[in-house]
């Protein structure tokens, strides 16, 4: 495995029933990088993901999160902010009260409890409705205080998984933009999106999953020059058609 | 780490009335049977460590079933409302995860206790009795609470289903509860003596006889009652280490 | 006609034995006779206890064996029987022998469960060959018990709910509030 990687995945492989959803994955992310994992529905990337963060277990390979197992949950917890698939929230509380929980549950000293805290609902721009319950809120409001969730540890990693499905444009739009601004901070992004025309301006390198294989990676540029394609739709749709 | 979900859910319970309404239903339930049973007394129909044994009965049993109800729903609800994911994404591990939710349907049982202090003040009235009755109630009841709450978990971890695991755990409860009620005349054979002695409620509901009824109120006296309970629990905690065992391998989302 | 006659003679005489019989049955009083000593009326209130005071007497020349006494009750307003559980613990008296000419004082503590109107018996027999005695009747007039609060309950049984709804409603104003 190559050391300088901050994800590095050997050979992983997962499979439901005899069907191989994920095999024989090899990818490595490198520390700063903005990475566009791609891929058809059912293509593996959210099974992908669960094991990067530790929530399934793989039955075949290794990952290793900044050099260390993605077993030791102590260590990836501290490493990984995560807005993973599923987008439960406890509805009775208010964003205030479970952006405090979480801070609790990362071990956050209690001082700079409230100043993180209204930083990242101000982040969202959820600020003004902390204190309203979560029931309230709708869909898009809920996604962003899941971002705001997955900040609260102040992560080297983020993982994304779909992040701004189901968001309106201004939405959409205001997730890129915090995006940006953690990839220009250092922070190295992992995101899992159907939204070519978001990876694409987005993302620094991009891997396309199909049928629980990797079938290419590169920049946009580089992939479009090996298919021979005009733009990331195009290379995307001729390399997951078959 | 455990106590943040431990204040979590005793938040939540109180948020969302759920708790409160439970007390409210085990308080009326409470309310009736001591006006019954008080007014079979002022008939004379009643001996009052009759009266009080009875009392103790429900109050054990309401305890039983309300946590069993409650805890069906308080690990399950994390997987089926999506949120075990970003819990366990946090660094809490599967250990604080089960002693805070642990603590939270024992924190309902000692409000439900709490409850029904006042009427076992009122009913033990003009005897020597209330304070055994409570400490016993107090002991019985966490005993068996306990027991029936790492049972009802180790079930949530198996099945991750709140319907599956309520069901199971009510037939469960059924299950101990009614050979428990069978009068002493129907438990002369062998099979009935052992089964007798090794269910939890049998014990409870034996030892509060003892107490109340024979004024037996030293734990020396009821040790026969109260070593089944404690074995119970111990099977109960074996159960769901293995569980916990269980869940680790397959992990938080379980593979399909 | 001879088969006529013989049947119309024979049934004319099994009618004349049996009024013999009955005639003679009556004309013999039974040795075993049982009487009430107490008011044939008593009044009380529901949780009561009453003695019913009576005796058993022997009036035959012979000692009686197996002399048993029963209890009866029956409610006059719904007409129908009532069960003795909590009423009496003497449903069944066994005597036992009673010698000739022999009187025994005998009573009955009755407890007054329900309110309502009663009628009780008291059935004496002494084994099998003989017809069992029936007593008077004693009629009892049980007044309800009208105390609504027994022992302070009712404070503790309406006030503890009544607490636990305030708090209720105390937490969903202040969340309320909160938010």
């Amino acid at each position: 495995m190559n050391m300088t990687a901050i994800i590095s995945i050997k050979n992983l492989s997962k499979s439901y029933a005899g069907n191989k959803a994920v095999d024989g994955l090899n990818l490595e992310i490198q520390k700063g990088e903005f990475y566009g994992f791609l891929g058809p529905n059912g293509a593996g990337k959210t099974t992908t993901i669960r094991m990067i963060t530790g929530i399934l277990q793989g039955d075949e390979g290794e990952i290793a999160i900044d050099g260390g197992s993605v077993h030791d949950k102590k260590h990836v917890s501290r490493l990984l902010g995560v807005v993973p698939e599923s987008r439960g929230f406890y509805e009775w509380m208010t964003a205030s009260e479970y952006l405090y929980f979480f801070a609790n549950l990362y071990s956050v000293p209690k001082k700079n409890q409230e100043k993180l805290v209204t930083a990242l609902l101000s982040e969202v721009d959820l600020l003004k409705r902390k204190n309203s319950t979560i029931g309230t809120y709708s869909r898009g409001m809920k996604q962003r205080l899941g971002l705001a969730r997955a900040l609260i540890n102040d992560p080297k990693i983020l993982i994304l998984d779909e992040p701004t499905l189901g968001l309106d444009p201004q939405g959409q739009l205001m997730m890129q933009q915090l995006l940006k601004k953690l990839s220009s901070a250092g922070v190295t992004i992992f995101l899992s999106s159907h939204l070519l025309d978001e990876v694409s301006r987005l993302c620094s390198r991009i891997g396309i999953l199909h049928r629980g294989r990797l079938i290419v990676e590169g920049t946009v540029d580089e992939l479009k020059q090996k298919t021979g394609m005009k733009d990331l739709t195009e290379v995307f749709l001729h390399l997951t058609s078959t | 780490m455990f106590t943040h979900i431990w204040h979590k859910e005793i938040r939540g319970e109180l948020y969302t009335w759920k708790s409160m309404l439970w007390l409210l239903i085990s308080s009326l339930l409470f309310s009736v049977t001591c006006y019954l049973l008080l007014t079979n007394k002022e008939l004379s129909l009643l001996d009052q460590t009759e009266l009080l044994w009875l009392l103790g009965k429900v109050i054990i049993g309401v305890g039983l079933l309300v946590i069993t109800v409650d805890a069906s729903s308080i690990i399950t609800t994390e997987f089926e409302k999506e949120t075990a994911e970003s819990i366990f994404l946090s660094p809490v591990s599967l250990t604080d995860f089960v002693l805070g939710k642990l603590l939270a349907a024992l924190t309902l049982w000692f409000a439900i206790f709490i409850v029904s202090i006042p009427y076992i003040i009122v009913a033990s009235a003009g005897s020597h009795l209330a304070i055994p009755f409570i400490a016993y109630i107090a002991l019985l009841g966490t005993l068996g609470v306990l027991g029936f709450v790492l049972l009802v978990f180790a079930i949530s971890l198996f099945f991750r289903s709140s319907k599956n695991t309520l069901t199971t755990g009510l037939i469960i409860l059924l299950g101990l509860s009614i050979p428990a009620v069978f009068s002493s005349t129907l438990k002369n054979d062998v099979v009935s003596q052992i089964i007798s002695h090794a269910n939890p409620i049998d014990n409870i509901f034996s030892s509060l006889d003892n107490v109340l009824v024979d004024y037996k109120v030293s734990l020396l006296e009821n040790w026969q009652f109260i070593v089944p309970l404690v074995v119970f629990c111990l099977l109960a905690l074996g159960l769901l280490a293995f569980a916990m065992y269980q869940f680790q391998k397959q992990g938080v989302i379980r593979s399909e | 006609m001879n088969m006529a006659k013989t049947l119309i003679t024979t049934c004319a005489g099994i009618i004349f034995l049996s009024f013999a019989f009955v005639a003679y049955a009556q004309a013999v009083p039974p040795p075993l006779s049982i009487q009430i000593l107490s008011q044939n009326t008593l009044d009380g209130v529901a949780g009561d206890y009453v003695t019913v005071k009576g005796q058993i007497t022997n009036a035959g020349t012979t000692t009686l064996n197996d002399v048993t006494t029963y209890l009866s009750l029956v409610d006059t307003g719904t007409k129908l029987p009532v069960d003795l559980e909590d009423w009496s613990a003497e449903k069944g008296l066994y005597i036992g022998s009673i010698d000739a000419k022999q009187t025994l004082p005998l009573s009955w503590q009755i407890h007054f469960v329900k309110a309502g109107t009663y009628s009780l018996i008291i059935v004496a027999e002494a084994g099998s060959n003989e017809v069992p005695q029936v007593s008077t009747i004693t009629h009892f007039n049980v007044a309800p018990k009208k105390n609504l609060n027994p022992g302070q309950v009712l404070p503790v049984a309406l006030g503890t709910p009544i607490v636990l709804l305030c708090i209720l409603f105390v937490l969903s104003y202040r969340r309320k509030i909160e938010e």
